[in-house]
């Protein structure tokens, strides 16, 4: 693949909850190692716009292409073989299980052995479960959690989860990874170290970055380009200091015209 | 969990070994070769039927815990698939005896027997054995059919809703059962004449299929019990296992990380169903039972969840545990007169968890196990008076127990939501490991304990 | 047959009525040696004899649809009752109670232990005109009790444990008042005949003829007994249409009921606007633990043998009626009545028309289309989950 071909292209993609239009026509290029933004006041449609895109949510009209496939209105777990690994907003762990196992089992789209082999326990299947755990242990050192390993993901504080939630979606070895408010909930280090975290990402795993996110601190100093939604339209698209000042995306946050600043 | 780390460098766990291919299933077969040959014959006829019901019942329980425990589907109709695969097994079993041997009565070998008293030399393993493993599995393979059909609304449902299909799903088996077939034949001439495409239909009705001959013994009930075990724990501790856990602890996560959740909720059924059509198999063949499909209905059902909540849902080692208990109970409550020493384990066990407590609360380390200790004194505890009263009145406790089990299980809901053991296993929460950790836990200074 | 000039009876009827008489001519309303004349003047006379072969020929086609109507009917308003029980606790705690059922058997044996009590019942010891709002105001009562007691006790202390402990542990509470009805000192294990309490007379009778005797001496229709319409099946009916009524009105038309409605779309909002959520719980279990005993009560009116507590039957009447509430849509109040009347029909017309031993399988088997095709029933809509 050639660094211009984008990895993900969106085309104008709607859906409407009955009456209600979550997100209309929106639109949206990645290009391989891009970390992009997307933000809005509450309700915009950001969430939406990730649940259309990893396929939670079929949507009503419009294109979804990832790596050059077209992945519109596929199941999100075909989705994620595609390439495409999210988090949550309100954290979607699986709590009872162990921090290595949760990160395991991001591996497990990857894996070629099958379940007989599991019952039986063939070498291959001894070798494939080494190559995930190793693989697991490492993502769990880069994200420091590799001490907590085997405490069940429940007994994390808050920012650990987040940071074990994103660890868990480079396990499943991503294109394009989608970050439901990573700094949610963390404290003013914590964003710092999740700013470095992210760039280490996208440079370690070479994944491209599509991010919700409310902290302006955040966004501006990640984003290289900044969508913004307001009642599920894009009001605008562009670099952080452009987006920022623009009267349409002033208004949509403050609800007064331009003169504010 | 058992994680990999433990397979790489084997020897911490009992089950760590499980790693070594072949080997685990080569020993449970010897193993029940074993109890067959040497215990059996030295345990009372009594002893012998509580320890077959203790390897039919783990079948029963660890199965549903693949589905109702690994994945978080909630089937209650698992006496179903037990149907299913008994009157599958029991057909086969009972027309091909004739068929190939001329008559239904019993042509086993040593190992599947479970009189003491066969006279003359008895091989060790007949061409009837190879008709009743070859009807077993047949009887598997066809409740596992029917765990794929039962699976396959399972995309849609989730939760209650699917317990509710599920239930339904086990009484349409059990009336079509009861109300589709007609009485067994037992002509010899009359069988060579069926066709074998009409066996089927002639399967006992509601009265139950009757003369079918008493294959089962410890060597088949433990030895499945054994295989079931030892599969359903390969499955857990594989990526497999992740994937069916990750279902349960979170659907939309599980499948946004790339599990396809439909696939592994009906190849849970479906493992499920097939273990349990063989237990159900195994359970027809027992002496002193009658396969009724009356008897196979939502109560039965519900006897294997008990058990599988009982044992924490999502533990192997938990529901066999939950199996054995579930299993010994009802005959222990027949018998007062032992149960009212119970005050030799309660105290202690009462004692000791309340003083461990106390550490515990000081060191501000973990409480849980303490409390399991208390718990588990207290029932013993109310067990003996129970019985002491039961003596003194000359009470039959054993037709209580129901009453014991539900208030168990409502106690244990609002008491212990995860089950007894949540879904780890003893070896790795309850005894070694978590023993480990907490033993240290309490050796940490104050205040340094983790929230 | 053949002969000439004769009317033929309706195909049914003749060939059934060869059958029956092994191929003798079918000479019925004909009778010997009648003379030939036009053609007119020939059949005019037999009209009214042809509209009687043809009623007598068939078989009681219409007895047998009015019997399988009204007892569907009558059975079905008890499922619908039962129902609403089922779908306001899911309505609102999102579980199924499986208790439920096990409060219906209550209310039905409570009725019986009062009646049995008050010696009435047999032809010594007539029961009075107010004997069966007494035991159904006692059934009510003792059930509503036990309905809150249930709830506080074991279900109160899980509200926010996942729904599959909930699920167990009404499972759980299902064993224990099965468990504890079967006591010796409570029901006991025996199952039990309940007098009728209620006034009962034929209302009225329908269709139905005696047998019917040809000149010849010759069997033409056998004896076809009426439809009877009973009071007491009126009275029971009406009594779980009225007690349906009231539910509606009250959880449509007062303060409570909005309150009710407010705690089943949101609680956590429903206690922010001043609600007091677990005193409206409550009174949600009791009011389903009320109906349920009225529907127990009833029951026993329409099926005087009382099965012992822990006896499968009860619990599969209970299925049933959670299956109208599913059907009909759970969580909707206007559903659990439709489906409740809808699985009562299908029960009866099922066992009437196919073969009674399947009545549970038409039962369930639709409880699997209806959840397959239209997973929120049949006025309910699926609800999705948030992300």
């Amino acid at each position: 693949m050639t660094g211009t071909e984008p990895i993900l292209k969106v085309e104008g993609i709607s859906k409407a909850f009955g009456g209600l239009k979550a997100v209309q026509d929106f639109a949206l290029t990645l290009n391989p190692g891009d970390v992009q933004g997307l933000i809005g006041p509450n309700g915009a449609g950001k969430t939406t716009c990730f649940n259309l895109l990893t396929g939670v949510y079929r949507p009503d009209a419009g294109r979804v292409q990832l790596n050059g496939a077209e992945v519109t209105g596929l199941r999100p777990y075909l989705i994620a073989g595609a390439g495409m690994a999210r988090t949550f907003q309100n954290i979607r762990l699986f709590p009872d299980l162990s921090v290595l196992d949760n990160v395991m089992l991001g591996s497990h789209l990857r894996t070629r052995q099958n379940m007989t082999q599991a019952i039986l326990r063939t070498r291959f299947h001894r070798a494939d479960e080494r190559a995930i755990e190793r693989r697991a242990r490492r993502l769990l050192e880069l994200f420091e959690l590799d001490t907590r390993a085997e405490e069940e993901a429940r007994s994390l504080p808050y920012g650990d989860q987040r940071k074990l939630e994103i660890a868990r979606a480079l396990a499943t070895d991503p294109k394009v990874l989608l970050l439901d408010e990573p700094a949610a909930g963390m404290n003013p280090q914590e964003k710092g170290e999740l700013r470095g975290l992210i760039d280490r990402i996208r440079r370690e795993f070479s994944v491209t970055v599509l991010l919700i996110e409310h902290d302006m601190n955040v966004v501006m100093k990640i984003c290289e380009t900044i969508t913004v939604l307001d009642y599920g339209v894009t009001i605008a698209v562009g670099p952080p200091g452009r987006v920022q000042s623009d009267p349409k995306v002033i208004e949509a946050y403050l609800g007064v015209p331009g003169e504010a600043h | 969990m058992a994680s990999a780390g433990q397979i790489e460098k084997p020897g911490p766990t009992l089950m760590g070994s499980a790693a070594i291919g072949w080997l685990p299933t080569i020993a449970i077969i010897l193993a029940a070769v074993i109890i067959q040959i040497t215990i059996r014959p030295m345990l009372g006829d009594f002893y012998a039927k509580v320890l077959l019901d203790i390897g039919v019942n783990i079948v029963l329980a660890v199965s549903l815990t693949m589905v109702n425990g690994f994945t978080g589907q909630f089937s209650m109709g698992h006496a179903a698939f037990m149907a299913v695969g008994g009157y599958t097994a029991a057909t086969v079993m009972y027309y091909g005896s004739f068929r190939l041997f001329g008559e239904a009565s019993m042509a086993g070998g040593v190992l599947s027997s479970m009189m003491s008293d066969r006279e003359g030399p008895v091989p060790y393993f007949t061409r009837g054995d190879l008709l009743f493993l070859a009807s077993t599995l047949f009887g598997g393979l066809v409740a596992a059919g029917c765990g794929y059909l039962v699976g396959l609304p399972s995309l849609r449902l989730r939760g209650d809703y699917l317990a509710i299909v599920t239930l339904g799903f086990g009484e349409i088996v059990r009336v079509l059962i009861q109300a589709l077939t007609t009485d067994a034949l037992y002509d010899a001439d009359e069988i060579a004449a069926t066709p074998v495409y009409q066996f089927p239909k002639y399967i006992g009705g509601a009265l139950g299929f009757s003369g079918l001959p008493f294959y089962n013994s410890l060597f088949w009930s433990l030895g499945l019990a054994g295989l079931t075990i030892l599969t359903a724990y390969r499955i857990k501790s594989s990526t497999f296992g992740r994937a069916f856990l990750s279902i349960r602890e979170d659907e939309i996560a599980a499948e946004a990380m790339g599990v396809n959740t439909t696939r592994y909720k009906v190849r849970a059924f479906v493992i499920a169903a097939f273990f349990a059509g063989m237990a159900g198999a195994l359970f027809a063949h027992t002496s002193g039972v009658q396969l009724n499909a009356g008897e196979l209905g939502f109560l039965k059902s519900f006897d294997i969840i008990i058990m599988v909540v009982l044992g924490g849902l999502g533990s192997i080692s938990g529901a066999a545990f939950a199996a054995i208990i579930l299993t010994i109970l009802p005959e222990l409550l027949r018998q007062p007169a032992f149960l009212v020493h119970g005050w030799i384990v309660a105290v202690p066990l009462i004692a000791g968890g309340i003083a461990l407590r106390m550490l515990a609360a000081r060191r501000r380390a973990d409480t849980s196990i303490p409390k399991l200790l208390i718990g588990f004194g207290v029932a013993v505890a109310l067990l003996a008076i129970a019985a002491a009263i039961a003596r003194s009145r000359d009470i039959d406790l054993g037709r209580y127990r129901m009453i014991f089990y539900a208030l168990a299980l409502i106690v244990i809901m609002i008491a212990r939501p995860q089950g007894l053991l949540s879904v780890r296993e003893i070896w790795e929460r309850g005894l070694w490991r978590g023993l480990g950790n907490w033993v240290r836990s309490l050796r940490r200074e104050t205040g340094e304990a983790r929230p | 047959m053949n002969e000439p000039g004769r009317p033929e009876s309706p195909g049914e009827g003749a060939d059934s009525h060869e059958t029956r008489h092994g191929g003798r001519p079918a000479r019925v309303f004909t009778g010997p040696g009648v003379p030939d004349p036009g053609l007119f003047s020939r059949v005019a006379p037999l009209l009214p004899h042809l509209v009687a072969s043809a009623r007598y020929h068939l078989p009681p086609v219409l007895e047998l649809f009015l019997q399988t109507l009204l007892n569907g009917l009558a059975v079905g308003s008890l499922y619908a009752l039962i129902a609403l029980g089922y779908t306001m606790v899911y309505g609102i705690l999102k579980f199924i109670n499986f208790a439920h059922s096990d409060v219906f058997v209550l209310g039905a044996w409570v009725s019986y232990e009062v009646t049995r009590i008050a010696g009435w019942g047999g032809p010594d010891h007539p029961a009075p005109w107010w004997a069966g709002i007494l035991v159904l105001i006692i059934a009510m009562f003792t059930c509503a009790i036990v309905g809150f007691t249930i709830e506080r006790g074991a279900y109160k202390p899980l509200r926010r444990a996942p729904r599959l402990n909930v699920l167990i542990t009404a499972i759980g509470v299902s064993l224990l008042l099965q468990n504890l009805g079967q006591l010796d000192f409570i029901f006991g294990t025996r199952p039990q005949g309940m007098p009728t309490l209620l006034p009962d007379r034929v209302l009225a009778e329908i269709g139905g003829h005696p047998a019917v005797v040809g000149p010849d001496g010759v069997v033409i229709a056998n004896e076809v007994a009426p439809v009877l319409v009973r009071l007491v099946d009126v009275v029971g009916s009406a009594t779980a249409l009225l007690l349906m009524f009231v539910l509606d009105r009250l959880v449509f038309k007062t303060k409570m009921g909005r309150a009710m409605r407010a705690v089943s779309y949101n609680p956590g909002t429903a206690a922010l606007m001043g609600i007091p959520v677990d005193r409206i719980i409550s009174i949600t279990f009791v009011i389903g633990a009320t109906l349920a005993a009225a529907a127990g009560f009833l029951y026993s009116q329409k099926y005087s043998g009382l099965n012992q507590p822990a006896a499968p039957v009860w619990v599969l009447l209970g299925l049933k009626a959670f299956v109208a509430a599913v059907v009909g849509g759970i969580g909707n109040i206007r559903g659990a009545m439709l489906g409740g009347i809808l699985i009562g029909l299908l029960e009866f017309f099922g066992a009437t028309y196919i073969g009674p031993e399947l009545k549970d399988v038409y039962v369930f088997g639709l409880l699997i289309l209806v959840l397959l095709f239209r997973p929120g029933g049949i006025l309910g809509s699926a609800a999705v989950e948030k992300v």
